[in-house]
């Protein structure tokens, strides 16, 4: 907690959360662009798969109750966990997209691996903000989970098409999340939501 | 609700799938036909009349289902086109309220062709890059993976070139030193999900397919005051020095505001070459390639190189055209007699004998032409001079 409370750690807090606010706003636009490709590369039909793929098997919810109520920690640790969570769905949709069309579309490939280097980059920025909160969590990423098991080409789509759903909005969330740890405590003048984490 | 259940598969692998399709993701030629079928899980309290059928987002008509049991539903599909994208058409199961069921690609396409017109070069005998084309009879709407191989005739074992598009969508490099003096056998295979097709073997000895870099040091410079004139020099390619080999060099040229290269193809092995006849006070861009052929005797024609990146130099501007003002024909002609009649006055007293009468002799008296009437206008610098990158001023050596 102590870091948290100096003045150079709250100027570097909300140096953190302001340029993780810009990528994540990036990402966003970014995500947006790669869905409209997507769904149209693999022939999708969105309006009727819109209820089909609203939960997909580890695809981490950005739907959160009592978003209000959060800690700055809490934010940082649901934020963490999703992205790391993306990072690993993203590299298996990018390894089978390869092992599918090559090199044939390429494009998307390389949106698909642009996408993936910036929730990369925004986990490591997550990962320094909880390493600033001094408290530890997060820091050390858990075992990898068993990889998923094998699903048909058209399971695959539709799985792809609900991680990049989810990330669209997971990056609206951590902008408003960042933004929230951003502002400063009445009481210490350091972070809101840190200073009050349990 | 079925979906929600559908919704739980999905979270959750060890559930059991609401139905299956069969054949999941089977390919097909063109113009085939194809019945497929969704069970329905017995976990699932749907009927084959709560089952309809997609075929890439359109619904298909009720006219081509059959009902083969009491939760098994068949399509019946005639006449395939080619897949609408490479990924696979979706076939999908729904039921009654739209819910996925589950879902099968299809790939409708036909067998890859042999690809043909392979050919390739070498960069200074450093590497092979090899280039072809898919086969002439047009799209098989499947992905098709090119491999390139190669081995030494009669007693080399096949390798595998691994990096693709370096020269456009159909190429490989194979960046290795490839041994000399053997032939090489190089082939393209094309395989989609319908099969493989192998291209027809080449043949190629590597000193056959040399190319080399763009000379890099291209000089363009003025030939005295000479204002139709300029000289460009260049060196041979480095990187073949130690091979003994010949050279032939192609220049082309363009003035500033064309996009219209003229091209010298007759400058041989020299290199250095007098560009002519060219428009006084005028910036040209130059470039220059080369040839390396016949290394170590080798009795092809060669590749040419890549052209240099053009080098900039202006002629030096003519005093007739000074005013901007175009002189017309007739004044043209009457020019041209006296400047002829001036040259004639001029070799009788300065080459008096010379039995050497050529163009340089011609260009020596426009040289002192210049500069006797510089001594008289005391002509102002030249504009170009301050402005271009990369230009070449006065003051370059008379060829």
């Amino acid at each position: 907690m102590a870091a948290a409370d100096s003045p150079s750690a709250a100027l570097r807090r909300r140096d953190l959360c302001s340029r993780g606010i810009r990528l994540a706003g990036k990402m966003r636009v970014d995500v947006i662009d790669l869905l409209d490709a997507y769904v149209e590369r693999q022939g999708l039909d969105v309006s009727s798969l819109d209820s089909s793929v609203a939960a997909v098997e580890g695809v981490p919810l950005a739907a959160v109750e009592r978003w209000d109520e959060q800690t700055g920690t809490q934010r940082l640790l649901e934020n963490l966990a999703a992205y790391r969570a993306f990072r690993a769905l993203l590299a298996q949709m990018l390894e089978e997209q390869r092992e599918q069309l090559g090199e044939a579309d390429a494009g998307l490939g390389r949106a698909l691996a642009s996408v993936l280097l910036q929730v990369s980059a925004f986990t490591y920025h997550l990962e320094e903000l909880l390493r600033l909160e001094s408290r530890g969590e997060g820091e050390e990423e858990e075992d990898r989970p068993a990889p998923p098991p094998r699903l048909s080409i058209f399971e695959q789509k539709l799985r792809g098409l609900g991680v990049l759903r989810e990330l669209a909005q997971w990056a609206v969330r951590s902008a408003r999340d960042l933004r929230q740890l951003s502002k400063p405590s009445p009481a210490t003048g350091t972070a809101a939501g840190l200073a009050e984490s349990p | 609700m079925y979906l929600d259940r559908c919704k739980r598969r999905l979270k959750s692998s060890s559930a059991v799938n609401p139905a299956v399709i069969s054949p999941q993701d089977p390919t097909l030629l063109i113009g085939s036909s194809l019945v497929a079928t969704c069970t329905v899980s017995p976990d699932f309290p749907l009927r084959a009349e709560d089952l309809y059928w997609t075929l890439n987002g359109r619904r298909l008509p009720a006219a081509s289902y059959t009902a083969l049991g009491p939760s098994t539903l068949s399509v019946a599909l005639a006449r395939l086109n080619g897949s609408r994208q490479q990924s696979g058409d979706n076939l999908v199961c729904h039921s009654r309220d739209g819910g996925i069921l589950a879902g099968s690609c299809l790939y409708v396409g036909r067998t890859t062709e042999k690809p043909v017109n392979i050919s390739c070069w070498s960069k200074n005998m450093k590497d092979l890059t090899c280039k072809w084309a898919p086969g002439t009879e047009g799209e098989t709407f499947l992905h098709t993976n090119y491999t390139l191989k190669y081995k030494r005739r009669w007693y080399g074992q096949d390798n595998t070139c691994h990096e693709y598009h370096t020269a456009g969508t159909y190429s490989c490099h194979i960046p290795e030193d490839l041994a000399l003096f053997t032939p090489y056998e190089i082939w393209v295979e094309a395989s989609n999900r319908l099969g493989v097709a192998v291209s027809d073997v080449v043949m190629l000895d590597i000193l056959d397919v040399v190319t080399t870099d763009p000379p890099s040091d291209v000089h363009v410079s003025r030939v005295g005051d000479l204002e139709d004139q300029l000289s460009v020099r260049w060196s041979s390619p480095p990187a073949l020095k130690d091979f003994l080999f010949q050279a032939k060099y192609q220049i082309q040229y363009r003035v500033e505001d064309s996009s219209e290269w003229k091209v010298v193809d007759d400058v041989g092995n020299q290199t250095s070459c007098r560009l002519a006849g060219l428009r006084p006070g005028t910036v040209y861009f130059v470039q220059v390639r080369c040839n390396p052929f016949s290394i170590y005797g080798s009795k092809k024609a060669g590749i040419w190189s890549d052209w240099s990146n053009p080098t900039a130099a202006s002629t030096p501007r003519s005093e007739r055209v000074a005013g901007g003002c175009d002189p017309k024909g007739g004044e043209q002609n009457t020019t041209l007699r006296r400047e002829l009649k001036q040259f004639f006055g001029w070799v009788k007293k300065h080459a008096y004998g010379c039995s050497n009468l050529g163009i340089k002799l011609y260009d020596q008296w426009r040289v002192w032409l210049q500069k006797s009437h510089k001594t008289r206008n005391q002509v102002g610098k030249e504009p170009f001079a301050l402005l271009l990158p990369g230009w070449a001023g006065p003051g370059g050596a008379a060829g």
